[in-house]
Order: C-alpha cells, then sequence, then structure tokens
C-alpha cells in the first residue's frame, strides 16, 4: 500500500501540467446566448457548379474564388520537388486515410455545424469525421499533441466566427505533396453571406514551410432536407495503394456477392 | 454530351479536394461504353459498384466491374439503392481500365426504359 502510494505521488511531481479547462455548466443564459448568434445550424455543401453557386443577395458579393499563390520556402519546395519524384501512383486516401486540414473541410460530401454553449462542431461526412472549436474562452494550447485537424480555438467578431487551429502532425499535407513542418497554423473565418451561404476563409501559415501566407476561399450552400449520412471507407474499399506506390482496383465480385473483405 | 460529363467532372476536381482517392488505375483519355446485364449493384461506401455480365466473342459471359460515386453523393442526386437490378439490360459508359482488365470508372448508363444516369455533373436534386 506504501509502495503505492509512493507511485502515485511520484506520478503527480513528475508530470507538471497545467490544470485542464473545466467548462463549467451551460447555463439557461447560455443556451438563449446562442439564439443571437448568425444561424450556422445545419448541413451545408460545397456547391459544384450551376445555379446553386450564385450567392442570392449580390450586394453581399462572393469572395475570390482563386487561391493566394502557394509559396514554399527553398527547404520546403525542395521536399516538395523529392515528394513528387517518388510519389505513389495514388494517395492514401485510397487505402482511406483521410487528409488532414485544411484538405479535410474541402470534400464533395456535406459538413453539418452544431452549436453548443462554448463550442462549434463540424460533422464531416466525408470519413465520418468531426472537427471541434472550443468557443469558451479557453486559450490556444502551448504544446498540444499533434494530429490530423489540430486543437481549434475560436471566437465571434460581430458575425464571423473566427477560428485558430495549432498542432499538426507532419504525416498531412497542405495540398498534394506539399508538405507543412509541425509549426503550421490555420486560421479560419466562417460567416454567412445570405440566409443559405456560407463562405470560409482558410489562411495556411507555416514559418519553415511558406513564404507568404496560403489563403483560399470556399462557399457553403445549406441544405435544410439533407442529412449527414454514415460513410464508413472500409465497408467496401476495393481501392488501394500498396507499399511499392502502385495503386490497383480489385474489380472482382465475391461468389457470395458481398462487399469487399 | 459526353464532353459536359468529363468537364463538370473536371471542375469538380478543380473546386473541392479529390474524394477518397485519384484515378490512377483508370484511362481516363477516352471514354468507352459496353452493354450487358446487371449481375449485382453494390450501395456502399466508398463507391457503389455495378458489376456487369457481358457476353463475349466466344459465346461465353465475362462479368465486368464498375466503381461508381459514393451512394452519398448518388442517393442527393436521383439514384437510389434500387435504381439498379439484377437483371436490367443497361449500356455503360465508362473509363477503361490502364490494365486491361474487365471494368473500370461508371461514368453513366442507359436504364432499360431509355433513362440516361449520370454519376458527375448532376446538380442535387433538392434545392434546399
Amino acid at each position: 500500500m506504501i509502495a503505492v502510494l509512493g507511485c502515485v505521488l511520484f506520478a503527480s511531481a513528475a508530470i507538471a501540467q497545467d490544470k485542464p479547462f473545466r467548462r463549467p455548466a451551460p447555463t439557461a443564459a447560455d443556451w438563449a446566448a446562442l439564439a443571437k448568434l448568425p444561424d450556422f445550424t445545419g448541413v451545408w455543401e460545397i456547391p459544384m457548379g450551376g445555379p446553386a453557386t450564385r450567392v442570392t443577395n449580390p450586394a453581399i458579393g462572393i469572395p475570390p474564388m482563386r487561391p493566394t499563390p502557394l509559396v514554399l520556402t527553398p527547404a520546403y519546395q525542395a521536399k516538395k520537388q523529392d515528394l513528387i519524384a517518388h510519389a505513389d501512383e495514388d494517395n492514401q486516401s485510397a487505402n482511406c486515410l483521410p487528409p488532414g486540414m485544411p484538405g479535410i473541410m474541402a470534400q464533395p460530401y456535406p459538413m453539418e455545424f452544431l452549436l453548443t454553449p462554448g463550442q462549434v462542431t463540424i460533422v464531416i461526412e466525408a470519413y465520418s469525421m468531426v472537427r471541434h472549436i472550443y468557443t469558451d474562452g479557453r486559450p490556444l494550447p502551448d504544446d498540444p499533441d499533434p494530429n490530423f485537424f489540430g486543437t481549434s480555438v475560436g471566437h465571434w467578431e460581430g458575425d464571423t466566427l473566427v477560428v485558430q487551429s495549432v498542432g499538426f502532425t507532419t504525416q498531412t499535407e497542405i495540398e498534394p505533396h506539399v508538405p507543412h513542418s509541425d509549426k503550421m497554423r490555420i486560421l479560419e473565418k466562417f460567416k454567412l453571406l445570405d440566409p443559405d451561404t456560407m463562405s470560409i476563409e482558410t489562411t495556411v501559415t507555416d514559418p519553415e514551410a511558406l513564404a507568404s501566407p496560403y489563403t483560399s476561399n470556399r462557399i457553403l450552400k445549406r441544405h435544410r432536407s439533407w442529412t449527414i449520412a454514415e460513410y464508413i471507407c472500409e465497408q467496401n474499399n476495393r481501392n488501394y495503394v500498396d507499399q511499392n506506390g502502385k495503386a490497383g482496383v480489385n474489380l472482382s465480385l465475391p461468389k457470395d456477392n458481398s462487399p469487399a473483405k | 454530351m459526353a464532353g459536359c460529363l468529363v468537364a463538370a467532372f473536371a471542375a469538380t476536381i478543380a473546386r473541392t479536394a479529390s474524394a477518397h482517392h485519384g484515378f490512377a488505375a483508370f484511362d481516363t483519355s477516352s471514354q468507352r461504353q459496353i452493354t450487358g446485364t446487371v449481375k449485382e449493384f453494390q450501395w456502399t461506401n466508398p463507391h457503389t459498384w455495378v458489376w456487369v455480365d457481358v457476353t463475349n466473342d466466344k459465346g461465353g459471359v465475362d462479368t465486368w466491374g464498375f466503381e461508381g460515386m459514393s451512394p452519398n453523393f448518388l442517393g442527393r442526386r436521383g439514384w437510389s439503392r434500387k435504381t439498379l437490378q439484377p437483371g436490367d439490360k443497361i449500356t455503360v459508359t465508362y473509363f477503361g481500365m490502364k490494365n486491361g482488365s474487365k471494368g473500370g470508372e461508371f461514368l453513366s448508363c442507359k436504364l432499360p426504359n431509355g433513362q440516361e444516369m449520370r454519376m458527375f455533373g448532376a446538380s442535387p436534386t433538392e434545392d434546399n
């Protein structure tokens, strides 16, 4: 028993951590305050051309659809060239590995925005992913675990949701064959252009990889009759890219007509 | 119309990140057509799949496999899991396999009732 106690004491001395942010229980006022925010709730999708892309209020205007130039530092330009020279025939999404940020926000599938006290949650249909944006006043973490989507903290500036994300694994890419460092940060600004059109301005900065900020804009249209569907990539994945970088497709139908095993 | 399909598809890829995977295994330089009988239609992610029995020039039957868009995408654009039934005679327009195997990327098909069902370029059936 004393040995166990000693272990516990040793453990808490060795790991000097900040106390984790503890969100207080939401009050009735917190729930009521959500009603005063712009209405982001519902299912949205990047339109693929046609009348849906037109913003209904021309006075608001459409942000520039062309991104700013993607300019890499010399070191990262060299990394990019190396990636291209040794590229597989297909990327790892063929093996159902989802992209990280910012690519996960550019998929041709819908996203659902949920607003609750202290948080905006984005349910991403592609690969059934979720992003959490903390709007409860907590700070950006100093030393977050690196991962695919980073850790995101946001706040409202008038009608615009401004979100900072940090802590990205270098396992992901900014664009195909464009690597980034662990110092990449992503700034997003979400705002409604009209009742059912949202604009997302995304700025990627990276002092090691990018010579200048990389900004792109996307439009989302809301679909009030849509629901987020399930997307289990390994349900029947017949594509692959193997260890030698060769891409392939399994065309054969199993004898019992079942999905691929 | 075939040109429109490919252009619509290309515009999609420029605007959004490619979904699930690229087209490395398919020969996208030309569209082909084949007629046969539906053997199986799988309404699954990440891709729907149609297998079509095609009579070959030796009097036998080969089963060709065609990869389609996600049911999530198609279901919002006029398709359902019942759109293709085993036994339906269809003509498929597709990109063939680079390695020559029997199948490819499903682009569109003509149903028994004459209706054309497309993969890309279709707008969502619900405006809102």
